[in-house]
């Protein structure tokens, strides 16, 4: 065993020790710190989820522009011709009268038999306008319905453009507020985790005080403080992630409705490996910079 | 070009001691130091002590023994005057600089400062950890300096469980596993009994006859008859009599 290792091995043990000696405290912090990471996490998970419904209803994404009555079959073809020459247009499928009408009827089911009574066919036919992947979006839809809007034997556009404008607002919002929600909580954690390894100084300052006297540099001092903060802030990142995970298993399976509502038909998520690490990593890191912070805030004279 | 004084290729070099600085493990130059203003510990200190020499510091409490140790192993600066520790500028050095300094000079004081959770191998081998010492060297030389003072059989017990003259012992072979070139004792003897303290005493006067410099503070005129060597006595931070070695004592 190099010299290296046994003396990382030396303050892991001493840090260790040092949480040993105060389990309380130390418990605390990895518990404010586990219930910071658990509504940071929530957050991200449920940005993930939404941006994930977005990027599968992408895929469904198209312009149906309805065709004004009366119009000649050239006219209409005349118009999906025109359409597909629109920048970012890759289909243009026209819809008759009456397959509007027997999609109409199947969409239904038994309601079907309300159009017995109809003496004539009242739903239009239309142009339904497929868009090449890039051209999924909000801009995207805009764009495509602007260059068609006001073509002579066009009636009425319709796109999903609103609701993934909406959509996108409402996912701004909850990642703004989760952003929001993780700055005002990383300060409260490297305040708590800050505290604690303050705490630990001052309970420890005998055996500092005699560190310095037989020469220990600051290094050597300041280490094991530094892992204590680095495990106690991974402490509270795994606990985090337990809690998202049985929240995620155990009860979001009761809240069908909600998350219907929320994420449409999309299979609800848990984070992947790289995202659980990286939950891991930030809890790490928060808990190794309160640590440094207190041991900066202690060697000042 | 003309190089500055005491500077070498930019860096601070050491001073240039005399012939008699040479010898000299630590030399103080009008040395003062004051904790609140207009009030000193120490006032206008000029003193030297040779490698290998055994000095006692007397004087009743507040005079400035402790102050004067602090500034030898670094732990206060001086309000004025100069202090060379080992060749060493000591106010001068960062906190960079400080600790290998500290690890040449072995310091003992009245209240043991041991560690009660740890044995008292780990608190010896503390000295020798702090320089990365290796796990099999330290254990071997805790042992040796242990057996030296008669404690290798309570090298797994606690501080707490021994008794004041081996909790002593215990603070005595820290500050010697690492052979340091100075060792400083500040009443080292304040808590022990009678019996026990020419013990203790023979220990740490002992180490001088190995070449290194032993400053003891004690306010026991009785040790000071004893060893017979130089004295330095201080009053009110003063310097007010300096007696040179006058016997052959142990």
């Amino acid at each position: 065993m190099t010299r290296s290792v046994a003396q990382l091995l030396a303050f892991l043990r001493a840090a260790l020790r040092g949480i040993s000696a105060s389990p309380l405290t130390s418990g605390v912090a990895i518990a404010t710190i586990g219930v910071s990471l658990v509504l940071v996490g929530a957050f991200a998970l449920l940005v993930a989820n939404m941006q994930r419904l977005l990027d599968d209803f992408g895929d469904a994404l198209h312009v149906t522009a309805y065709l004004e009555d009366g119009l000649s079959e050239d006219h209409q073809r005349q118009l999906a011709a025109t359409a597909a020459t629109v920048e970012g247009v890759t289909s243009v499928r026209l819809v008759s009268k009456q397959e509007a009408l027997e999609r109409f009827r199947g969409g239904v089911g038994r309601g079907a038999a309300l159009l017995e009574g109809l003496s004539e066919n009242p739903l239009p036919a239309s142009l339904e306008i497929g868009l090449a992947p890039e051209h999924r979006s909000a801009a995207g839809l805009a764009r495509v319905s602007g260059s068609l809007d006001g073509l002579p034997g066009i009636q009425e556009l319709t796109s999903g453009q609103d609701w993934v404008e909406g959509y996108l607002r409402a996912i701004a919002l909850v990642r703004g507020v989760g952003w929001g929600l993780a700055l005002i909580l990383a300060l409260a954690t490297l305040l708590i985790v800050a505290n604690t390894i303050r705490l630990a100084v001052l309970s420890r300052r005998d055996e500092l005080e005699i560190l310095a006297l037989v020469g220990a540099s600051r290094a050597y001092v300041g280490t094991p403080f530094l892992i204590e903060g680095l495990i106690q802030g991974a402490a509270g990142g795994a606990l985090a992630l337990l809690l998202l995970y049985a929240v995620f298993r155990l009860v979001l399976p009761g809240f069908e409705f909600g998350l219907e509502l929320l994420l449409g038909g999309v299979e609800p998520r848990f984070f992947t490996l790289g995202e659980a690490v990286w939950l891991l990593g930030v809890g790490a890191g928060l808990g190794l910079f309160g640590a440094g912070a207190a041991l900066v805030s202690e060697s000042r004279p | 070009m003309k190089r500055a004084p005491g500077r070498l290729f930019g860096r601070r070099a050491p001073l240039e001691p005399g012939a008699a600085g040479r010898q000299a493990a630590v030399q103080l130059y009008h040395v003062s130091k004051s904790y609140t203003a207009g009030q000193y510990a120490l006032r206008d200190v000029s003193l030297e002590f040779r490698r290998g020499e055994l000095v006692f510091l007397t004087g009743p409490s507040g005079a400035g023994k402790t102050s004067l140790l602090k500034l030898i192993f670094a732990a206060e600066r001086p309000s004025e005057g100069q202090i060379l520790v080992l060749g060493r500028n000591a106010p001068r050095l960062g906190p960079a600089a400080t600790p290998p300094l500290r690890r040449r000079i072995g310091v003992v004081f009245q209240d043991f400062k041991l560690l009660p959770r740890r044995t008292v191998e780990e608190n010896v081998a503390l000295a020798l950890e702090v320089v990365g010492a290796p796990r099999r060297d330290t254990r071997a030389k805790v042992f040796a300096i242990l057996k030296q003072l008669g404690l290798q059989h309570r090298r797994f017990h606690h501080p707490l469980s021994l008794s004041g003259g081996e909790q002593q012992r215990v603070a005595i072979a820290r500050a010697l596993v690492n052979e340091p070139e100075i060792l400083l004792a500040d009443e080292p003897t304040g808590n022990l009994d009678p019996e026990l303290t020419f013990e203790i005493m023979d220990l740490i006067a002992r180490t001088a006859t190995r070449g290194t410099t032993v400053i003891v503070a004690t306010h026991d005129h009785n040790i000071v008859e004893r060893y017979g060597k130089r004295c330095v006595r201080l009053e009110a931070g003063r310097i007010v009599e300096d007696a040179p070695a006058h016997g052959t004592g142990p």
